[in-house]
């Protein structure tokens, strides 16, 4: 890579690397440390009741060997990743857990967290299925479960106020994300796909005010680029549940390609959606998490009554994205055992064969071992769109 | 296309109970139902999933529910399913996801694609629905994508999704704090699910006839109780392999009288056994419990082989999904839709209070641990299907936490002084690993070989109690 | 195996050698002797594509591209109306649709797992003791074809003695065995949409048994070309000619490796 790293970017993978040493520190500063998993937890009510959220990451080198023998190999891999570290106290800094009902896997491990890991909080946060009037009023209900969970925790009572001004901390992180995707834009990127990855997953182990400051520094080292130093390269967005490495990501630009786009947890469906901040806070809330969190997960309805209207509706977002950074290609990554998004495969399939783009769908299993594997399936869809 | 060839046919499982045996043609007779319902057009049929709580309403509404889920499970039991199962590989599903859904919708896309029924359809084969009824719930990611999938092969068959969610078991929350806000909306969808029925069926919900069959189903329930709990007998007059079987009523056909009349007869065959001191086994000499998982329906032979080294299982978690309401203290009301939502949240919360009151312990741990001490089990086997999540996850660690917190039989042991010691021990578990119906997770050998390796271990526990 | 071909305007002399541990020293054997054949001298090359697992591996080679365009491209070089590709080696197999124009527009792959290439074959050959080359042969024999149950290479190993010694003919278990393979490849391509004309290439396109098992499942005939072996090396040259005859017309220079055989030290 001929890519300049300044300070920005040493610090983002200095995080990316040593994940958790700023938590760690927060920690021994007595600050309390929340962590989560999946994009469907409601972070501004952690950062409200005083704690601070942090993303529970796997490790792709790490292998799975303490999490497996209190938790089923049916599981999907990344989560028993996630878990793994967790119960080899990799995340020994934190006061709780989070899990929100984002899949089978989270739900029905739930208890083994809850009673395999010493943590004093652990919360459930029910995510209903479906998007109409009832479930909305239902999530609104639940968020309020939720927040007065914590506020029995921290003994500390959430208000409306602060919830307010939360929501707009996280709403200016969006648009400095939104600012990391501008530099994706340019023909070649100024930015690599690597690099953003690995600085939005160095953000979420962060207080968001020190992610907002990291993500304005990033912004202005890249822009003082000036001109792409890449090469030019196949366009490629990338689909499919969290990535929170940046191997695939890697080996796809160490192949000639450049990611430029994303639907997945740990970039666009996580950090795009704004909180409206015109509606009383808990509403808002239950709007962006419930509806603008675009996750297989979620039922929606099919209000077209034909298969091609369906994917559109259902797929859109990724068809704007894919258009907005002029996208040649996708690659659709999915986990092994993730029934959410694997049975979408064959929709999400003939969606980007209705957008005319290119698609190569990879299976893995969250484990360094594979990317030997998908290097020439990689360079061969490279090959085949460039 | 892939070898279209049927496995060997299997081998015919034997039952302990008349009433078990009677189940097979039972299914026939649904399945051939559907056909003929379809044939004659008169009522609509609907695809759906079993333990949703809202058998009444369809029933009601005379609705014919087609349950996607037994039908695979016959594929399954028929070993039919490999040919299905690969349309839906080459379809590029995984077949690392749900195999149910993977066969139902490999099918769904071979019926569409020619028009007709597959070529020698288990059972005449499954008919195209007039619309779908999925269910998402804390219980099952594929419930409600499997349908989505289906519906590109059938655009024109309209889905209806009702969420049913119940609060998980947090230790720290009662969760009748919650239950307000969960009924409300569980009585929400209900209702959706009943406007969307009346749409479609271009009739009105009775709902006098909705109150007498959710009434129906109530006494079904406790009777399904009371005729299971006769399963504690020593020996045990009706094991898990039957219930298997048994499961087929409680979950395809609840709010039918035939239901009932099959579980007072059931109830009626078991007093009659227990009276003549007749057990699943001839000479029961261990007492287990299935404590997990969903079987393999191509392979329930095993039970047999349990029963011929003489194990008998008393009870089981799967596929009882009933409780006893008269220990659910549900509000009272006249509204059957109201009952129903507070029946679902009365169900799943079932064992929630007993197992806040006992340290380390979690509802299904709880349940373990009662149905232990009621049946007095000397083992449990759980079976990990690895396409399923739902009912899979989790099993490992129940045995762990059991093992940690309930060591229930004293042994008595020769200590170190020369003296007996009494020491206690941890309930010995089996976990057998394959598919709910993907056969070729399956070795007969393997499986045996654990089985005989886990007898001669109760064996051994049997010999030092006897000592 | 390590393949060579040397290409001017049609193919000059092409070697099949084997492959080991020692990948690089074994390429600059088979390239000596494939330079032998076609009486040249290594810096009269031109320009060197090299292709397959070991193409990272070839010390030489002036770029690398995959095996999916490589046997794509030449196959379309030796059968213009190719549709569908059907790649069986001995480490992997995999399927490539193509369009109308020769493009590649989609492909499947299997490296994961023995079963699914010709490495299950050869494991059973070797079990039966029956030279590699004769199993297909052999297979063809079979009136009743033995249903194999077990997937995997280690099990199906194990049936397959089973079976032998209830006194199952070689035959019926070698025609069973072709038909287990050839349904999990089918299974493989199938998501493909498979459509005329399929052709079969790699060391199973050498196997008879196989092609008639493959055909029979998809329910088509499958072509073969009259070398399977080297289709992927050959498209790796045609690619690199391809690459010189655009770099000379536009007139950019062609970036090569030095042309000299280093001695290679692994371990």
């Amino acid at each position: 890579m001929e890519l300049t790293q300044g300070k920005a970017l040493s610090t983002v993978e200095r995080l990316y690397q040593d994940y958790g040493f700023r938590a760690r520190e927060l920690k021994g500063q007595g600050e309390k440390i929340i962590g989560y998993v999946c994009s469907f937890v409601p972070l501004e009510l952690i950062k409200a009741s005083g704690a601070i959220p942090f993303r529970i990451r796997g490790n792709i080198f790490e292998p799975i060997t303490k999490g497996d023998t209190l938790l089923e190999t049916i599981v999907c891999p990344y989560y028993r990743s996630c878990f793994d570290l967790s119960v080899k106290d990799k995340y020994e800094f934190l006061s709780g857990v989070v899990i929100p009902h984002g899949c089978d896997s989270m739900v029905r491990s739930f208890s083994t967290w809850s009673y395999g890991l010493p943590y004093s909080y652990f919360h459930f946060v029910n995510i209903p299925t479906v998007c109409e009037e009832s479930s909305f009023e239902f999530f609104e209900e639940e968020l309020n479960t939720f927040r007065k969970s914590l506020e029995k925790f921290f003994g500390k009572t959430i208000t409306d106020e602060e919830l307010s001004r939360v929501i707009r901390i996280y709403n200016e992180n969006r648009e400095k994300v939104r600012a990391l995707y501008e530099l994706r834009k340019a023909d070649p990127p100024l930015i690599s796909g690597t690099e953003l990855t690995m600085t939005l997953t160095a953000g979420s182990s962060l207080p968001i005010e020190e992610a907002n400051d990291l993500f304005d520094q990033v912004v202005a080292e890249v822009k003082a680029r000036g001109s792409s130093p890449l090469k030019k390269g196949p366009r490629i967005l990338i689909d499919g549940a969290c990535l929170d490495h940046i191997e695939l990501i890697k080996l796809v630009e160490d192949l000639g390609g450049h990611v430029v786009a994303d639907a997945i947890c740990n970039g666009a469906r996580d950090h795009f959606p704004k909180t409206d901040v015109t509606l009383p806070p808990i509403k808002a809330l239950s709007q962006r998490y419930l509806d603008k969190v675009n996750c297989p997960k979620t039922y929606r309805a099919n209000k077209a009554g034909t298969f091609e209207g369906d994917i559109a509706n259902r797929f859109g977002d990724i068809g704007a994205y894919a258009k907005e950074f002029k996208a040649e290609g996708a690659i659709l990554y999915v986990y092994k055992y993730c029934d959410p998004f694997g049975f979408e495969v064959p929709a999400r399939k003939a969606y980007y064969q209705s957008l005319n783009l290119p698609m190569l769908h990879l299976e893995d299993i969250y484990s360094a071992g594979t990317m030997g594997q998908l290097r020439t399936r990689i360079q061969a869809f490279l090959e085949m769109i460039g | 296309m892939a070898e279209e060839q049927k496995e060997a046919k299997p081998k015919k499982r034997m039952t302990a109970t008349k009433a078990a045996a009677s189940i097979g043609p039972m299914v026939k007779e649904f399945i051939t139902g559907t056909l003929q319902a379809r044939a004659e057009g008169k009522q609509k049929l609907a695809y759906t999933f079993i333990v949703c709580h809202h058998e009444e309403i369809f029933r009601a509404m005379d609705v014919v529910p087609i349950w996607t889920e037994n039908f695979a499970g016959i594929c399954g039991a028929k070993r039919d399913a490999e040919r299905f199962l690969q349309r839906a590989e080459s379809l590029g599903l995984s077949r690392s996801l749900c195999t149910y859904a993977l066969c139902g919708i490999g099918f769904d896309q071979w019926r569409e694609e020619l028009g007709q029924m597959p070529p020698d359809a288990p059972w005449g084969g499954m008919v195209k629905p007039d619309f779908m009824i999925s269910s998402g719930q804390i219980l099952c990611d594929p419930r409600s994508k499997w349908y989505q999938a289906s519906q590109q092969f059938m655009p024109d068959v309209p889905i209806y999704n009702i969420d049913l969610p119940y609060p998980l078991f947090q230790r720290d929350q009662d969760h009748r704090e919650v239950l307000g806000y969960y009924h409300r909306y569980i009585v929400k969808q209900l209702r959706g699910l009943v406007a969307f029925l009346e749409e479609q069926t271009k009739k009105k919900m009775d709902y006098d006839r909705l109150r007498e069959l959710v009434d129906l189903s109530d006494r079904t329930w406790n009777l399904i109780e009371e005729t299971y709990d006769l399963r504690k007998a020593i020996p045990c007059p009706m094991g898990t392999g039957d219930a298997m079987n048994t499961m087929v009523p409680i979950n395809f056909m609840m709010a039918t009288q035939k239901a009932y009349d099959f579980f007072v007869e059931l109830k009626k065959e078991l007093e009659e056994k227990i009276a003549r001191g007749e057990g699943e086994v001839e000479n029961e000499k261990y007492r287990l419990m299935w404590g997990g998982g969903l079987p393999s329906w191509f392979a329930l032979t095993d039970f047999n082989y349990f029963n011929s080294k003489g194990a008998s299982f008393p009870v089981e978690t799967t596929y009882r999904m009933v409780a006893p309401l008269k220990e659910m203290d549900l509000p009272e009301t006249k509204d059957p839709i109201e009952h129903l939502a507070w029946r679902w949240l009365g169900y799943w919360t079932f064992w929630y209070d007993k197992a806040r009151k006992r340290p380390g312990s979690e509802p299904d741990v709880e349940r373990l641990i009662n149905r232990i001490e009621e049946y007095k089990i000397d083992g449990v086997v759980m079976h990990e299907a690895f396409s399923c999540r739902t009912w899979h996850v989790g099993l490992i660690w129940q045995l762990h936490q059991l093992a940690k917190i309930y060591k229930p039989i004293p042994v008595y042991v020769v200590g170190k002084d020369g003296k007996k010691e009494k020491v206690y021990r941890e309930l010995p578990s089996l976990i057998l690993e394959s598919d709910i119906i993907d056969i070729t997770s399956y070795s007969e050998v393997d499986t045996r070989n654990k089985i005989d390796a886990f007898i001669e271990t109760l064996e051994s526990i049997r010999m030092n109690r006897a000592a | 195996m390590t393949k060579v071909v040397i290409l001017k305007e049609e193919i000059i002399a092409s070697v099949v050698g084997p492959t080991g541990p020692e990948q690089r020293r074994l390429a600059n054997k088979v390239m000596e002797e494939t330079l032998r054949k076609a009486s040249l001298s290594f810096p009269q090359i031109t320009y060197i594509v090299s292709t397959g697992y070991g193409r990272i591996n070839v010390p030489f080679s002036d770029r690398q591209v995959t095996e999916v365009t490589c046997h794509a491209r030449g196959i379309v070089h030796l059968f213009s109306g190719a549709r569908t590709i059907i790649d069986i080696g001995g480490q992997d197999s995999k399927g490539i649709k193509i369009d109308a124009s020769g493009k590649v527009v989609d492909f499947v792959m299997n490296d994961k797992c023995a079963a699914g290439s010709g490495r299950f074959i050869e494991v059973i050959a070797d079990t039966l003791g029956i030279p590699l080359d004769q199993v297909g042969a052999l297979s063809l024999q079979s009136s009743h074809p033995v249903k194999i149950s077990n997937i995997c290479t280690i099990w199906a190993q194990q049936e397959v003695v089973s079976s032998l010694a209830e006194g199952v003919p070689v035959a019926d278990l070698l025609a069973g065995i072709h038909y287990s393979l050839a349904d999990r490849i089918v299974r493989m391509v199938s998501r493909l949409r498979v459509e005329d004309l399929v052709i079969l290439t790699g060391g199973g396109a050498k196997n008879k048994g196989l092609i008639k098992a493959l055909s029979e499942q998809l329910n088509r005939s499958v072509l073969v070309p009259p070398n399977p072996l080297i289709t992927g090396a050959l498209g790796a040259a045609l690619i690199g000619k391809e690459m010189v005859e655009k770099a000379r017309k536009n007139k950019t220079p062609i970036e090569t490796r030095e042309r000299v055989f280093k001695e290679v030290e692994i371990l």
